[in-house]
């Protein structure tokens, strides 16, 4: 069996374990990457399901989006020959998604930075708090939304503007 | 007066302090210390405390947690000190000029004496940069 | 546990370059307890940076995120949005690729053990190695113009093409490093000063560096044996002949072993590119204002330190509407912490270096004594002959 249809098995496998209506979106574009779209509350049995069927215990990294009509968080989860991202969205109005530290501890660091960047809360994760901005930075201020550019952003963190004379 | 200037241009001892830089000028500097370039014929040592520096290397685009580090390491220096800002990022912000983490230039934050631009600088203008420093003062 | 517990915050500097970074140690006597990683000190808002920039301008300051890896992440830019834009490149410039990113690991590894050997204090094998790093300097700089910060892959294929001419200089200084490497393969595996602070020291095993995450020679020398460029086939690898390094010590003598021999594959490679690299052109055509179309694309390469994500959705503009990037040392940190707990503190240096962390320990250690509330500081240095004194007893 090729590489490719191997990883088109994976997600059909997820797809049978979740049922087909909670896997809003799955593309294999190429051998190797797969991405997957599942609501949050079933992102904990998604990601179980990957680690304990189809051996896929490595976290590459997280993903926070601000699409404009919510957030989004993508997962990049690996083994060896096959990178699947797993997206979940959250509204604005309620920006928290179930934390998967408890079955994938290295993801311990990328959900803080989320947090920090874009504002979504992992809930369940053992310490969230700052990652990557100041000590000082004001709560609430989340870098990575479009609501703020950069000078916006710079007149809210430090009073200051800055133009490119 | 003018033996101190003498016995203090002839041995400068130098800190290295990346203020939030890419690593690349960083390992110019270090390079120009190594058997190619040779700093240390000028005397120049790099030391691990700012308590024991005459000269402050810096490199790096300052972002906000950095600043207050910077600061207290230039006040840690015993006068006379001077302060050399390596690479683009420390002179203007470099390539980094409008992000919103970013204070564009070293000399926001400290007084400056010597600018080396580059990005990065080679080992050869980080020595010219150092002599030049050394020759204003009194070498 | 004693009821005393100090708290050893390690700030953001040090001598002998790399990034800032914090850690807290906890600590029971000499062996550290817990740490806790605050990094942050480089934030410079790349991220948001690139989402105001055309795709040709950020290709620069993909760069620039890391010095020591500035061509890893440009050709991992560069896949990326030839990914999107369904772009093929010419084998040449592919090859080309593959030979710039060989020569930067041959360099970054290099200046990886130098540092280690100041870390130990071995400070002559320190200089030794960054004269012998001169070699593959002057060979970045004939090939592409500068010693740092090459800027060689762009969207499309490489910038600048290798003569012919100059091969038979390029292998004789490949074969230059070749003989240098052997040499120091020979100095770590057998020089008392070296197997001393190595040894045992900032021990990993292989369930928990698979359970961490962790990524690179920091996993390879436990065993575990992940290498990008071997799994998820990028550019010509699955064509050259190569062989993944993996160790079993799990601790630094296996870090250094790792990068040691990975030297050595990387001079093998970038000899094999020279012997075959095809003819044909070295870039495909691309408008420097083009749009992407809308799309996303996953591109993964095995950096320096390990593996490196990039992560793009487009939404048919010329600028991106989201650029995600994972640098392999953030993956690394939480191995990082598993492999200083239970060791000694003058240990941190030589453990802390040997992930090969894209930031820096500390000049700045405050000791605070919380049940005598007494507080001393130690500059990096004297940490540093610390652990050297330590060892000599």
């Amino acid at each position: 069996m090729s590489v490719l249809e191997e990883n088109i098995k994976v997600v059909e496998g997820l797809t049978m374990f979740l049922g087909k209506k909670n896997v809003l979106e799955s593309r294999v574009p190429r051998a190797r990457r797969a991405f997957v779209s599942v609501p949050r509350e079933k992102l904990i049995d998604a990601v179980k399901y990957l680690r304990d069927e189809e051996g896929i215990k490595h976290v590459s990294t997280i993903s926070g989006v601000d699409t404009g009509e919510g957030l989004e968080v993508v997962y990049h989860l690996r083994k060896p020959d096959l990178s699947i991202s797993v997206k979940v969205r959250a509204p604005y109005d309620d920006p928290v998604v179930p934390s998967i530290t408890g079955v994938l501890e290295g993801a311990i660091l990328y959900e803080r930075e989320i947090y920090d960047m874009v504002g979504v809360k992992a809930e369940g994760h053992p310490d969230l708090k700052r990652l990557i901005l100041d000590y000082d930075w004001p709560d609430g201020v989340h870098p990575l939304r479009k609501e703020w550019d950069i000078q916006s952003l710079r007149k809210r963190v430090d009073g200051t503007e800055w133009g490119r004379k | 007066m003018a033996l101190l200037t003498w016995a203090r241009t002839r041995s400068p001892w130098l800190i290295h302090f990346n203020a939030g830089a890419c690593n690349a000028c960083d390992i110019e500097v270090l390079a120009a210390l190594t058997p190619r370039y040779d700093l240390e014929r000028f005397g120049a040592l790099l030391k691990g405390t700012p308590r024991h520096a005459d000269v402050m290397v810096v490199s790096g685009s300052v972002p906000r947690k950095v600043r207050d580090r910077l600061k207290r390491i230039y006040e840690q220096m015993p006068e006379p000190k001077f302060v050399v800002a390596v690479g683009s990022c420390a002179i203007t912000g470099g390539v980094f000029q409008d992000c919103y983490n970013v204070l564009e230039g070293v000399d926001k934050v400290i007084p400056v004496n010597a600018y080396i631009p580059g990005c990065p600088p080679k080992p050869e203008a980080i020595l010219d940069g150092v002599v030049k420093l050394l020759k204003s003062v009194g070498y | 546990m004693s009821e005393r517990e100090f708290i050893v915050p390690v700030g953001p500097q040090h001598p002998a370059l790399k990034e800032p970074a914090n850690f807290m140690f906890k600590v029971d006597g000499e062996v550290v307890v817990d740490v806790e990683p605050r990094v942050g000190y480089n934030h410079r808002g790349i991220e948001k940076a690139m989402e105001a920039r055309t795709y040709l301008q950020n290709l620069y300051i993909v760069e620039r995120v890391c010095g020591i890896c500035s061509n890893a992440h440009q050709t991992c830019y560069t896949q990326c949005v030839e990914e999107v834009l369904g772009m093929e490149i010419p084998e040449r410039a592919k090859y080309l690729r593959v030979f710039m990113q060989e020569l930067e690991r041959i360099h970054s590894h290099l200046l990886w053990l130098g540092v280690a050997a100041h870390e130990i204090g071995f400070d002559t094998l320190f200089y030794y190695i960054w004269r012998d790093r001169e070699v593959v300097m002057d060979l970045l700089e004939s090939v592409s113009g500068n010693r740092v910060n090459y800027a060689m892959p762009t969207i499309g294929g490489v910038r600048r093409d290798l003569e012919e001419a100059n091969f038979p200089n390029y292998h004789k200084m490949l074969d230059t490093l070749k003989e240098r490497t052997e040499y120091y393969i020979g100095v770590c595996s057998s020089e008392k000063t070296i197997l001393e602070r190595a040894i045992g020291v900032g021990y990993l095993s292989k369930e928990d560096a698979i359970r961490l995450s962790a990524v690179g020679p920091n996993a390879r020398c436990s065993g575990v044996s992940c290498d990008t460029r071997h799994d998820l086939p990028y550019l010509v690898y699955d064509e050259i002949p190569w062989n993944v390094i993996v160790e079993t010590n799990g601790d630094v003598l296996g870090q250094v072993l790792v990068r040691v021999k990975e030297t050595l594959e990387s001079v093998k490679i970038c000899k094999y590119v020279l012997d075959n690299l095809p003819q044909g052109p070295i870039k495909e055509k691309y408008s420097p204002l083009g749009k992407v179309p809308e799309g996303e694309a996953v591109s993964i390469v095995e950096a320096q330190r390990g593996e490196l994500i990039h992560y793009l959705q487009s939404r048919g503009d010329n600028k991106p509407y989201r650029y995600k990037i994972r640098a392999p040392t953030l993956g690394n940190i939480p191995s990082l912490v598993e492999r200083l707990k239970g060791g000694y503190i003058a240990d941190i240096p030589i453990v802390l270096a040997g992930i090969d962390p894209c930031f820096s320990c500390t000049d700045r250690m405050a000791f605070v004594d919380e049940g005598k509330d007494r507080r001393w500081e130690m500059t990096e240095e004297e940490l540093r002959r610390y652990g050297i004194r330590w060892y000599e007893k």
